[in-house]
């Protein structure tokens, strides 16, 4: 899933070397056919237990909100902070179609036909409002427009009077805000803060069902980034970097920045809509806790870690960070806002570009130096992501899950762990002396190119 | 002309003797500002009685630093709204209009720094800077045509940037930079060029190339060029008005201008 050089009428001086483009064709079939192929058939071998397929297709839900939000802030610079109501916008219009085809499980007929919640609220009649989500279509329609709709009419408001920048960001936390506390009351007849749930079991106990889901959300990812593709690729999306860039000076071209920031805020809410749609049937339920102001800025996180203003790397955040929040979760949930901390200062100091930014750094080096040099730079990303991997597939060897240290305050530390930050750490240190003896060599010894460690030739080392 | 007349004589509510006189200024030139005052916390950084420009012309406004040159075209191109005054561009009132709408009018700018997209490349600055309608969804679904290119590659070879097309704008030298936003201009095709000090910072080469590029664009190109440099104004061989303190101090060729005491006393007497 990465970026192709834009096309062009002329050809781009700097053409993607060959060695590269197989590098990342490989990459990008690889996971296709592990999330398309392999990932339902370990399922249905029995490899891979069905509640982890459940959870992959949450964090796939994830992803599509993350890619909405790359398209806001990282094309247009503006940092939303209320991307979790729209997402929580397409979470419960599905949840209201869920939990009208189940019905209230109650024996007396009158109760039968609406959710239970509303029995307990003193409710014998279906809301107005609720009943046209009894219709399937309405429901999908419903979660495509209203997140787009609620977006328009708040960011028209927001950002006609020309709020940017940190102002803009405040802004959405209040509406965010506001928007919880809204959903939580009783009187909004939308389950209150228990939320909606209820729905029929078999979405998240069958196994039909679970591959069902997962397969759908992944098509819808895959049908989203192309979606954003498309537009960041377009001239729309060049006038979108311009926004980011200069804003004023695109008034002065003849542009009205306002509507291409409403539409890129329009459809970024709209993908929330979309993943929300998504994750309440598979999660079975969805309460206002999905939409405090912690839950956006968590999304934001995703994106700031996986790298701004490329689509794929919105993608990788989402997914590596939530499976990496549930392996902490289980084995040491006191630590995790403290890892969370960590990873983001971490990744903001070291690799201000997220991801990307150490994909780009791989890229480079395989250019620069080989094949050796680029696997050793790779070393970080692809640990982390073999170790989110194989979490979220419940594919750690069991010999890694040996406890090392066990402390009732943080929980039973693992072998994983040491070995993951072992990895990073040993690989960061072996890179800076390789490159202090490069810079060592081609400072006194007029050295063309390095001889690549363990005597292994540095092939396309003049690409 | 007759299709200036009726939004002119609808909307007017001057008296007739000095209708006419008015009218006939809006009518037959580009820009036009009357009694135009612009103030910053009580300080009047501009108080033009009248400033004229004709169709196709190449005007060169100079001034001492804080004359009011910067505003001048910032009330031209919407961005500071006047006091007082009206402002017409074109045959009509832009007085209250907002900067985007001037700038579909057909008010091109080129900022005092230079002012481009970074994280963009060359070519997709100057695609931006193709005129037509700016709209979302003509953005979406707009494609590159040949003709386009064509008259982007034109421009980008005479200002000897074709060689650097797909490089980000960020990369760029301060003269190359300054060239781009020319360039951006030029391909804007718009009715009034707004150019603010094109030679700041640039060597005696580049110079040389801007005023070539400047007196290319003279007689089919309507034109007002702010600038410091004597050289550079010399070179351009055009009209030129001297502001001072916000108000039109002079007014005539660069000789002219540079024997009249009163320039003389505004550049050197203080």
């Amino acid at each position: 899933m990465l970026e192709a050089v834009a096309p062009s009428p002329l050809a781009p001086a700097d053409a993607t070397p060959v060695n590269v483009k197989w590098l990342r064709i490989a990459m990008v079939s690889g996971l296709l056919v592990l999330f398309f192929i392999i990932n339902p058939l370990l399922t249905y071998a029995g490899v891979v237990p069905d509640y982890k397929l459940n959870f992959l297709g949450k964090y796939l839900c994830f992803a599509i909100v993350a890619l909405g939000i790359d398209l806001i802030w990282g094309y247009a610079g503006l940092l939303a902070l209320c991307q979790a109501v729209f997402f929580c916008i397409g979470g419960y219009v599905m949840a209201m179609h869920l939990s009208l085809l189940q019905g209230g499980g109650d024996v007396r007929p009158e109760y039968n036909n609406i959710p239970q919640f509303m029995f307990f609220n003193n409710l014998r009649e279906l809301p107005f409002f609720w009943k046209p989500f009894v219709s399937f279509a309405f429901t999908i329609v419903m979660g495509f427009a209203l997140p787009a709709l609620v977006a328009g009419f708040f960011g028209y408001f927001i950002l006609r009077s020309r709020v940017r920048g940190v102002y803009f960001s405040i802004i959405t936390q209040a509406v965010a805000w506001g928007a919880w506390l809204m959903v939580s009351r009783n009187e909004m007849l939308m389950g209150g803060t228990n939320g909606l749930t209820n729905f029929n079991k078999s979405f998240t106990t069958e196994r039909s069902w679970i591959v069902g889901l997962y397969l759908t959300t992944l098509v819808v990812l895959v049908g989203a980034y192309f979606l954003c593709r498309a537009i960041t690729q377009s001239r729309a999306g060049r006038v979108l970097l311009a926004v980011r860039d200069k804003e004023s000076r695109l008034y002065f071209a003849g542009y009205q920045p306002l509507s291409f920031k409403l539409f890129a805020f329009a459809v970024g809410a709209m993908l929330a809509g979309v993943g929300g749609m998504l994750y309440s049937p598979q999660v079975g339920i969805i309460t206002p806790q999905n939409m405090t102001v912690v839950a956006s800025i968590d999304m934001v996180i995703w994106v700031a870690l996986g790298g701004r203003g490329r689509l794929w790397g919105a993608i990788l955040g989402a997914l590596v960070v939530s499976c990496i929040y549930s392996a902490i979760t289980s084995d040491m949930p006191t630590t995790w806002p403290f890892v969370q901390g960590m990873m983001y200062i971490g990744v903001v100091l070291l690799f201000p570009e997220g991801f990307v930014g150490m994909w780009d750094k791989v890229e480079a080096r395989l250019q620069a130096h080989g094949w050796t040099r680029a696997g050793l730079t790779a070393v970080p990303l692809v640990s982390v992501s073999i170790f989110a991997l194989s979490q979220a597939l419940g594919l750690m060897p069991k010999a890694l899950e040996v406890v090392i240290i066990d402390s009732a305050s943080i929980g039973k530390i693992q072998v994983k762990y040491f070995i993951l930050v072992g990895l990073i750490v040993s690989a960061t240190i072996v890179l800076k002396f390789l490159s202090k003896r490069d810079a060592h060599r081609s400072g006194h010894i007029n050295q063309p190119a390095s001889p690549g460690i363990a005597g292994i030739s540095t092939e396309g080392a003049t690409q | 002309m007759s299709e200036g007349l009726s939004p002119v004589s609808t909307e007017s509510t001057l008296a007739p003797a000095e209708f006419d006189a008015d009218l006939d200024a809006r009518l037959s030139h580009i820009v036009y500002l009357k009694d135009v005052t612009v103030s910053f916390d009580g300080f009047k950084a501009l108080d033009i009685k009248e400033f004229k420009l004709h169709y196709n012309e190449l005007r060169v406004v100079i001034g001492p630093n804080g004359a009011g040159k910067t505003t001048m075209c910032d009330v031209i191109s919407g961005k500071t709204r006047v006091a007082a005054g009206h402002v017409y561009f074109d045959k009509q009132d832009v007085t209250h209009e907002r900067d985007v709408n001037i700038a579909k009018l057909g008010v091109g700018r080129k900022f005092q720094t230079p002012t481009v997209f970074d994280s963009l490349t060359v070519y997709e600055n100057m695609e931006l800077a193709l005129p037509g309608k700016h709209g979302v969804f003509r953005s979406l679904f707009a494609r590159r045509t040949p003709d386009e290119r064509d008259r982007i590659m034109a421009v980008l070879k005479r200002v000897r940037l074709d060689s650097e097309v797909h490089r980000q704008a960020k990369y760029l030298s301060h003269g190359q930079r300054q060239w781009l936003e020319i360039s951006m201009l030029i391909v804007a095709e718009p009715k009034l060029l707004l150019v603010d000090e094109p030679a700041a910072g640039l060597t005696d080469f580049e110079t040389e190339l801007t005023a070539e590029l400047l007196l290319e664009l003279k007689g089919n190109h309507t034109i007002i060029v702010i600038e410091h440099d004597m050289e550079f104004v010399r070179k351009l061989n055009s009209r030129v008005t001297v502001l001072d303190n916000g108000k039109v101090l002079a007014d005539g060729t660069l000789d002219q201008v540079q024997a009249n005491a009163e320039v003389i006393e505004a550049y050197l007497g203080r």
